[in-house]
């Protein structure tokens, strides 16, 4: 069997002293390279588990092990997101101030890579993602697709173990959602990546290898 | 504004210490003899005998200084000297003669003369008495160009201080060969202040230092700059904690991507330092700027110089790039503790 990338332990997490439980005692694991939908109503705590995963937040109770590594104890949260996850949001959360080519860049400024590396690994990245023409605009100059495209390219930056998107395909039209897709999963299956992507579209769930259910907080299925 | 107020006051305290040292340089005064008290020295004239008979000293000269309304718009310096003072010797009279004692008369620097449309010949009323202008001089600091200068025993009178005077200024025989000029001047301190119990006499260059005008424009140019300073550094911490509230998702981002705590308050810390120095440099030419609208103005033009020396700057520099640092750490660590999934959330 591959050896988890990612491994849940009894995941609680709860807000406002205790009152919003978002997350019941999840357990879960997701194997290297694995392409793996978490779908499930809004507020079933699909977004918090995805949090936990990328080490965007800290659990109540419970553990989120990195390739057997507890996240938080042995390996810091910041190391983690910079060195091991790239993220993707509905939102493309891009600076508005940074040109693409800028903003490519942020990730590989917070692990100090030099100007010229960053550059060129950034450009290369936006010619990866077919955006060789727009990469001086700002993202108030791009479409939809293109700012995501961005954003993608930013998540790879650092070259991640883990691509992590939440509703990546949640502000996009369907031409766009479906070549935004395409390319996760091109990524995916080139470098060998895990992915995992939180939707509420069922197409995308189905294209994923494995598809994980949450309600209430728990995994149902 | 607070560093374009530091620059105008402490650069116009400087100027005034600055002009201080060259009256007594030019006029080849190595040591001023005082009373030990700070605001105002008042000693007796007939000490200047005793001070002659030192071996040491080659001349001695009572001298009264005080400031003085001339008319409801311009005031100036007023300096009382005996008509055979040695410092006369470094005035240049560009019209009229030299003063006589006891005689209601005076002498104008030139930039005075030319804030007053005075001219030798003129009568010039001062605290009520006439006086006449009797010679316009050309003086190598503003302390000089803007002053009045009248007979000793006139500004006595007029300041109801006879047999009264602020400082005796003495000028030194050459010190003797093999005897170090510093060790020199301590030596005829010692036997100065030997001579005139309860007298202080102070070298040249400390005294334009530490004259009660100089040490008092130098304390209120501090504090008000102070005040500035510190309304200043609010000003930032508030531009600061707007900035980094307004630009919370933008925190969040950088955190989601991996960002360290301390990289956030360095960034944060950092755009607070540019903050800093861009209004350090406004505030620079604005002193600057202030500094030279003060040496035009009649009101002012007799005790400002546009004396802007380059470690002032340098120094303003630097607490302007302090005052940066110091208003934007609260913002910086506030920044920094933001959650990363709340950040986000921010609209």
């Amino acid at each position: 069997m591959t050896s988890p990338a990612l491994e849940v332990r009894n995941l609680f997490k709860s807000y406002d002293e205790g009152r919003i439980e978002a997350l019941r005692g999840v357990d879960l694991s997701i194997a290297d390279g694995e392409y793996v939908a978490i779908t499930g109503p809004s507020g079933s705590g699909k977004s918090t588990l995805l949090h936990m995963l990328g080490g965007l937040d800290s659990p109540t109770t419970g553990e989120v092990l990195f390739r057997n590594v507890s996240l938080g104890s042995t390996i810091d949260l910041d190391t983690y997101r910079s060195r091991n996850v790239g993220f993707i949001f509905q939102a493309f959360h891009l600076m508005p101030t940074l040109r693409a080519i800028e903003n490519v860049q942020v990730p590989m400024i917070g692990l100090n890579r030099g100007g010229f590396n960053r550059a060129t690994r950034a450009r290369d990245l936006l010619r990866e993602m077919g955006l060789e023409n727009r990469m001086e605009q700002y993202p108030n100059q791009l479409s939809a697709g293109e700012r995501q495209r961005v954003a993608i390219a930013r998540a790879l930056a650092n070259d991640p173990d883990i691509l992590l998107a939440d509703e990546p395909t949640g502000n996009l039209d369907s031409v766009n959602s479906a070549r935004i897709m395409e390319i996760l999963i091109g990524i995916q299956q080139k470098r060998g990546m895990t992915l995992i992507v939180v939707t509420h579209e069922n197409e995308i769930a189905h294209a994923a290898a494995r598809q994980i259910r949450m309600r209430d907080g728990k995994i149902e299925a | 504004m607070a560093i374009g107020a530091f620059m105008g006051l402490v650069g116009f305290s400087n100027a005034f210490e600055q002009a201080w040292l060259r009256l007594y340089t030019s006029s080849g005064t190595n040591i001023a003899i005082i009373q030990r008290t700070f605001l105002s020295t008042s000693l007796d004239e007939s000490a200047t005998p005793k001070v002659k008979a030192l071996p040491a000293v080659a001349q001695a000269t009572p001298v009264i200084y005080n400031v003085m309304d001339l008319t409801p718009e311009v005031n100036a310096l007023v300096y009382g000297w005996k008509a055979d003072s040695y410092e006369l010797e470094s005035l240049q009279l560009l019209s009229g003669r030299p003063l006589r004692d006891g005689h209601p008369e005076v002498m104008l620097g030139d930039l005075l003369a030319n804030s007053l449309s005075k001219k030798t010949g003129d009568m010039l009323p001062i605290q009520g008495s006439p006086f006449k202008v009797v010679a316009v001089y050309h003086g190598g600091s503003a302390l000089e160009a803007g002053a009045v200068i009248m007979p000793l025993d006139q500004l006595q009178r007029l300041s109801s201080l006879q047999g009264k005077v602020s400082t005796i200024h003495v000028r030194l025989r050459p010190a003797p060969s093999g005897e170090a000029p510093d060790h020199y001047l301590k030596r005829v301190q010692a036997q100065i202040e030997a001579a005139l119990p309860g007298l202080r006499a102070v070298p040249a260059a400390e005294r334009a230092e530490n004259n009660q005008f100089v040490r008092l424009a130098n304390a209120s140019a501090w504090g008000t700059s102070s005040i500035a300073l510190l309304i200043g550094i609010l000003g930032i911490a508030n531009t600061m904690a707007m900035s980094v509230f307004e630009r919370t998702r933008e925190i969040g981002i950088l955190r989601a991507l991996g960002w360290k705590r301390g990289q956030i308050m360095v960034l944060i810390q950092l755009e607070a330092t540019v903050l800093g120095l861009g209004g350090g440099l406004m505030g620079v030419v604005i002193g600057w700027g202030a500094l030279h609208l003060l040496a035009a103005l009649p009101q002012s033009a007799g005790i400002v110089s546009t004396y802007f020396p380059l470690p002032l700057v340098a120094k303003a520099l630097g607490i302007s790039i302090l005052a940066g640092l110091t208003a934007g750490a609260i913002p910086a660590w506030r920044g920094a503790q933001l959650s990363p999934v709340e950040a986000l959330r921010h609209d």
